[in-house]
């Protein structure tokens, strides 16, 4: 079965990304940028869907309405840049870059670099079992981060920019500090090398779980029920993190897809009903700054910590 | 039964069943990089019958010596999946550092493997696949092909746009020389080295004894790969950026016809009928190309198709 969107992609690279590499003398460049074409138009695709389904949401239930929501329209620019933008074309070069380097080294020292299917052969011709099992990893992997992230004061300066936006919509997913985003892209990059990771070979099932992500951001009343709370994280249960109270160092549910890990690791916090949200703590930049006032508060804010 | 069917048809019947593969339909494998698998194509009815999972981006693809074995080399999975050339059925699976080009020396003596990622050229012994000796290269070694005598190995290295040569007797490298921008495939020919540079719209042809340029052959934008047709008689060159399939006469080098094959032409396998088959590596599918009247079938594979094998004596899968 063709899939649509890398034909989209196919195309993208054959039309307007080769003749420019052609051109400008970087063909050597020509294999990385048919990965990002297909990265780019995901993103483009996640986008799309994403303001599809949770712009209606927002509407029919919100949790909050605002006169004025000039401070959303930064966290578009962030989703932007971060999901079709230049920052996967730059993580794309760099996460290639680092692994082969670091995979290669490891070889070199006569240890290849393990995947769960060599710590679990029957994964073997069983790709979606496999992306789960993955998924269930790196998610895990995610939380820990995340959590870490509200631990150390430097950390949480750089990550208060997230939890900064009193105005907390779907857009607010991909609103982060560079330096944080740098940050989860070694912690992914650690992962990758030591269970190795497929995530080109899903791009449908990577699109579904960064739509979970978005989702439950949504300035919407929605919740998935009592049992469907502790399986997915939901609008309701991520907005509890993102409240007043819970910005900084002591927080709760931290999960991005799964709640599962917030209750075994007790984190877990269920109670809490659309919450405001925000960091009073933070310097109005980091709120309602342009991206450089933010990036810069953000940083400034991690040098005093 | 009539002395016609006794006379004519049962020899035919008899000899047919009792000759292997007789009733051959042929299978192709596809490698499809970006899916992670290795699509088999019935070569009769020209679409895929199944998919064999790879563990994350198959490129390339070569027979072993003794014909029991396909080797697919997956780059990302640091391993060499070894398959069934008439069933496509895992015989194993080696771990093997970032195998992307790979190919046995004619002798049968050595396989050598680019680490296109790693910035490695690595020999092992065909037989026991004990590595022999590591070459750290500058930089990204693409493609390979030998000398006939096999005592030399040569790669195309894609980033700083040149080809080396490896002395396989002595385990040494012999020279590194500039060869044009981007270069990607290499084939030796009537004594020659051509490579083609794909940031550049031709083939060089270089001195096997020195690497020194001797002459370029302009056949478009995005020179790629190069592929000797089976009666050798046809060089083939598929150009990248120009979307096109260039029959050249492999002794004078002079262009026969250009074909339009849009959606990335890469590998090329050669079938008995005569057509070509092409992975097009942008539009998820293989072109079989008639060179006589330049028109081609598509068949459906997965995302970027990379290597191709052809095994027409295998029966329809």
């Amino acid at each position: 079965m063709e899939d649509p969107f890398d034909l989209l992609a196919g195309w993208v690279h054959e039309t307007f990304l080769i003749p420019l590499l052609y051109a400008t003398g970087l063909m050597k460049w020509e294999d990385l940028a048919q990965g990002w074409a297909l990265f780019a138009i995901y993103g483009a695709l996640q986008v799309a869907l994403t303001l599809a389904l949770c712009m209606p949401l927002e509407r029919w239930r919100p949790v909050e309405h605002w006169p004025d929501t000039k401070a959303v329209a930064v966290d578009i620019f962030y989703t932007v840049l971060s999901r079709v933008g230049v920052l996967p074309l730059v993580t794309f070069v760099l996460f290639y870059k680092v692994q082969t380097s670091l995979n290669g080294w490891i070889v070199d020292h006569g240890w290849i670099p393990p995947t769960l299917e060599h710590i679990f052969p029957i994964l073997f011709g069983h790709p979606i079992p496999s992306f789960i099992l993955y998924a269930i990893v790196l998610d895990c992997a995610d939380y820990w981060r995340h959590r870490l992230s509200h631990q150390f004061r430097w950390w949480w300066a750089l990550h208060s920019l997230h939890h900064a936006q009193r105005q907390m919509t779907f857009w607010s997913d991909d609103r982060n500090h560079i330096v944080d985003d740098l940050i989860a892209f070694v912690w992914f990059g650690a992962i990758a090398l030591a269970i190795g990771v497929p995530p080109l070979q899903f791009p449908l099932l990577v699109l579904v779980l960064r739509f979970i992500e978005s989702l439950s951001h949504a300035n919407t009343r929605v919740w998935f029920g009592a049992i469907g709370e502790r399986l997915i994280v939901s609008p309701r249960f991520h907005r509890a993190h993102h409240g007043v109270l819970a910005a900084g160092q002591r927080s709760c549910n931290y999960g991005s897809v799964l709640p599962i890990w917030d209750i075994v690791f007790r984190t877990a916090d269920f109670s809490r009903d659309y919450v405001q949200t925000g960091d009073p703590s933070g310097e109005e930049a980091l709120a309602t700054g342009t991206w450089l006032e933010q990036q810069r508060a953000g940083l400034r804010r991690m040098l005093r910590a | 039964m009539t002395p016609w069917f006794r006379l004519r048809v049962l020899p035919f019947l008899l000899a047919t069943a009792l000759t292997p593969h007789a009733w051959a339909d042929g299978v192709a494998f596809v490698l499809n990089s970006k899916s992670a698998s290795v699509s088999i194509v019935d070569m009769t009815a020209r679409r895929e019958v199944r998919r064999i999972p790879a563990l994350r981006e198959p490129h390339h693809i070569v027979l072993s010596p003794d014909g029991k074995s396909l080797l697919i080399g997956d780059t990302a999975g640091n391993q060499i999946m070894f398959a069934d050339p008439v069933t496509g059925a895992v015989q194993r699976r080696a771990p093997v550092s970032d195998p992307y080009h790979l190919a046995f020396s004619p002798n049968g003596k050595y396989l050598v493997v680019n680490g296109l990622a790693r910035n490695q050229v690595d020999v092992y012994d065909a037989a026991t696949l004990a590595m022999i000796k590591r070459f750290h290269v500058d930089s990204t070694p693409s493609h390979l092909d030998f000398s006939p005598d096999s005592k030399t190995a040569f790669v195309t290295l894609q980033d700083t746009d040149k080809l080396a040569a490896f002395d396989l007797t002595a385990m040494t490298p012999k020279w590194v020389e500039p060869i044009g921008p981007t270069p990607a495939g290499v084939i030796w020919l009537n004594g020659k080295i051509l490579v083609a540079n794909m940031g550049s719209d031709h083939v060089a042809v270089a001195d096997p004894a020195t690497g020194k340029i001797l002459d370029r052959i302009v056949t478009g934008k995005g020179a790629h790969t190069l592929f000797l047709a089976p009666d050798k008689k046809i060089l083939w060159v598929n150009n990248r950026a120009a979307g096109t399939t260039v029959s050249l006469d492999a002794q004078t080098l002079k262009i026969i016809r250009v074909y339009n094959i849009p959606g990335g032409p890469d590998d090329i396998d050669f079938a008995p009928d005569g057509t070509l088959w092409i992975t097009r590596r942008f539009a998820e599918k293989v072109a079989v190309l008639d060179p006589g009247t330049g028109a081609f079938e598509t068949v459906q594979v997965g995302r970027s198709p990379h290597g191709i094998w052809l095994n027409p004596k295998a029966p329809a899968p």
